[in-house]
């Protein structure tokens, strides 16, 4: 065989085996990649949503209204951390709506959606601003929307009291429904809790995260 | 944002009551009811998008203004064996609109085909009637397989008409759905002031929750597992509706087999009949 022809053999070999040996790694890190647990709107919220923390902030109970059925919500109390500057005490209670569900049964809101920003303005309309997560991915339905509605609203109105009424925004800009049903071109009124009602049932308690204490009655989440 | 809604047309709607005019006089009421001739109803600035279809011209008693949610692009719920919400839904209404047909009423549909008026388009159909029923078909991708809800809007704000209108001498006034948010007192309403365009059922919330508990009723019956009262909520298609409108909503694309949902489409459009005629007696195929 001629010595050219050994070389240029050799040569090829080499490279059929640099070959295998990288496509191998690529398929590797494709693996990777495709096994990540945080989507990119995670990794988004992570690098801009990191838990909130102000120099006022007092250690204190919050009530966070999660799901107790398929269109029911129940408050949970919370042992968290708000400031006392209410748009920021808005923040952190969204916040904990969003990340700590006591069970992921119990979510009302996409785990990927982030509040962008909240605002208050001076007649105390509270503007939430969600990414596109909460629209592309709340389950689609009247009653999965207004799940997801109502719990912003009565987290809001339950540890808020500055707040009158909340209008919600999707990246920045009014959409006609969360989901193709519930409507969100107007504006969603807040009570101030009065009494806190008593617990109609024990067996209402609901798991809490850690800090949490107590689940009080269940509320229908389609009437407030 | 806001339209204005021809307002003096929901105080003359309140004064219409088609059922408790003559038989005769009814009937001439609804053959007057034509598109051309009841802009009142609609907003000067929406567009005035003509029926679909409008079928059995010969009946009396209100139209039945049947909407299938969605379509086109917006597919509306997806399950995961390729269900669409759009797709079901059309069908919903075709069966319904067959069996009340069937019964002699004059049915319109929002849409017969893969197409997706606006909202506003979809109300506008509806409001060029004087005297109509607004039934909206949605297919949940939540809840128990096999039930069915019903809905009528509630809307979470108070009346801001008095506010917004200029002041008129003499007033009526606003009495809130039984139902209705405790921040939705009883508001002075001026006269022949407009409504706003996104407030249009606002003056209807009692009629229409009293035509969403009558078919929850029924559906609970039929459906097991449905609730026996409905539920108010702000849905979008029904809020710029000058009549009784409501929303029903099936659970769920969630299932396997389409076919389990389209069996529910005749006892839902025979439950739809029956409460129709519950809710409007002289439109009941007695009466006929």
């Amino acid at each position: 065989m001629p010595r050219n022809l050994k070389i240029a053999l050799a040569i090829l070999i080499v490279a059929v085996l640099a070959g295998l040996i990288s496509l191998r790694g690529l398929h590797r890190k494709i693996a990777r990649l495709s096994e990540s647990p945080t989507t990119e709107e995670q990794a988004r919220r992570d690098l801009l949503a990191p838990p909130i923390s102000t120099a006022s902030d007092v250690a204190t109970t919050a009530k966070i209204f999660w799901a107790a059925g398929p269109d029911r919500l129940a408050p949970v109390d919370v042992q968290m951390a708000l400031s006392a500057d209410p748009t920021q005490r808005a923040k952190q209670v969204l916040h904990a709506l969003i990340t700590d569900p006591p069970t992921e049964a119990q979510r009302t809101l996409p785990a990927d959606a982030t509040l962008l920003s909240f605002y208050i303005l001076p007649d105390g309309t509270g503007i939430a601003d969600f990414s596109d997560a909460l629209e592309t991915e709340t389950p689609s339905g009247i009653s999965s929307e207004e799940l997801a509605v109502n719990s912003i609203a009565r987290t809001l109105e339950n540890n808020v009291p500055a707040l009158r009424r909340l209008k919600i925004l999707i990246h920045g800009e009014e959409v006609d429904t969360l989901a193709g049903h519930v409507d969100l071109t107007g504006f969603f009124d807040l009570n101030p809790p009065g009494p806190p009602p008593a617990p109609l049932n024990s067996a209402a308690s609901a798991v809490a995260p850690a800090g949490a204490t107590t689940a009080a009655a269940a509320v229908q989440s389609a009437h407030h | 944002m806001i339209g204005m809604a021809a307002a003096s047309a929901a105080v003359a709607r309140g004064t219409r009551a088609p059922e408790e005019l003559p038989y005769a006089q009814a009937a001439q009421q609804q053959q007057t009811a034509q598109p051309p001739a009841a802009p009142p109803a609609q907003a000067p600035t929406q567009p005035a998008a003509p029926p679909v279809a409008t079928e059995a011209p010969a009946h009396i008693g209100p139209v039945i203004v049947l909407n299938p949610a969605h379509g086109a692009t917006d597919t509306g719920a997806r399950g995961e064996n390729g269900i669409f919400e759009k797709d079901l839904v059309l069908e919903f209404a075709m069966a319904t609109r067959a069996e009340l047909q069937r019964q002699g009423y004059r049915v319109v549909m929002t849409r017969t085909d893969d197409s997706n008026p606006s909202y506003d388009d979809r109300a506008a159909i509806a409001d060029a009637f004087r005297d109509f029923i607004f039934i909206s078909f949605h297919i949940s991708s939540t809840g128990t397989p096999g039930t069915a809800r019903t809905y009528y809007y509630q809307f979470w704000n108070p009346f801001t008409i008095a506010q917004t209108a200029p002041a008129a001498a003499q007033t009526v006034p606003y009495a809130a759905g039984k139902n209705a948010p405790a921040t939705a007192k009883a508001v002075a309403t001026p006269l022949h002031a407009l409504i706003p365009w996104e407030e249009a059922q606002r003056p209807e919330t009692e009629a229409s929750h009293r035509l969403a508990d009558i078919l929850q009723a029924d559906l609970a019956q039929h459906f097991p597992g449905s609730p026996a009262v409905s539920s108010g909520a702000e849905v979008r298609d029904l809020r710029s509706v000058t009549g009784p409108a409501i929303d029903v909503e099936v659970s769920s694309v969630a299932v396997t087999d389409p076919n389990s949902l389209r069996v529910m489409a005749a006892p839902l459009a025979a439950a739809i009949a029956r409460s129709i005629a519950a809710f409007h007696p002289a439109s009941a195929a007695g009466d006929k």
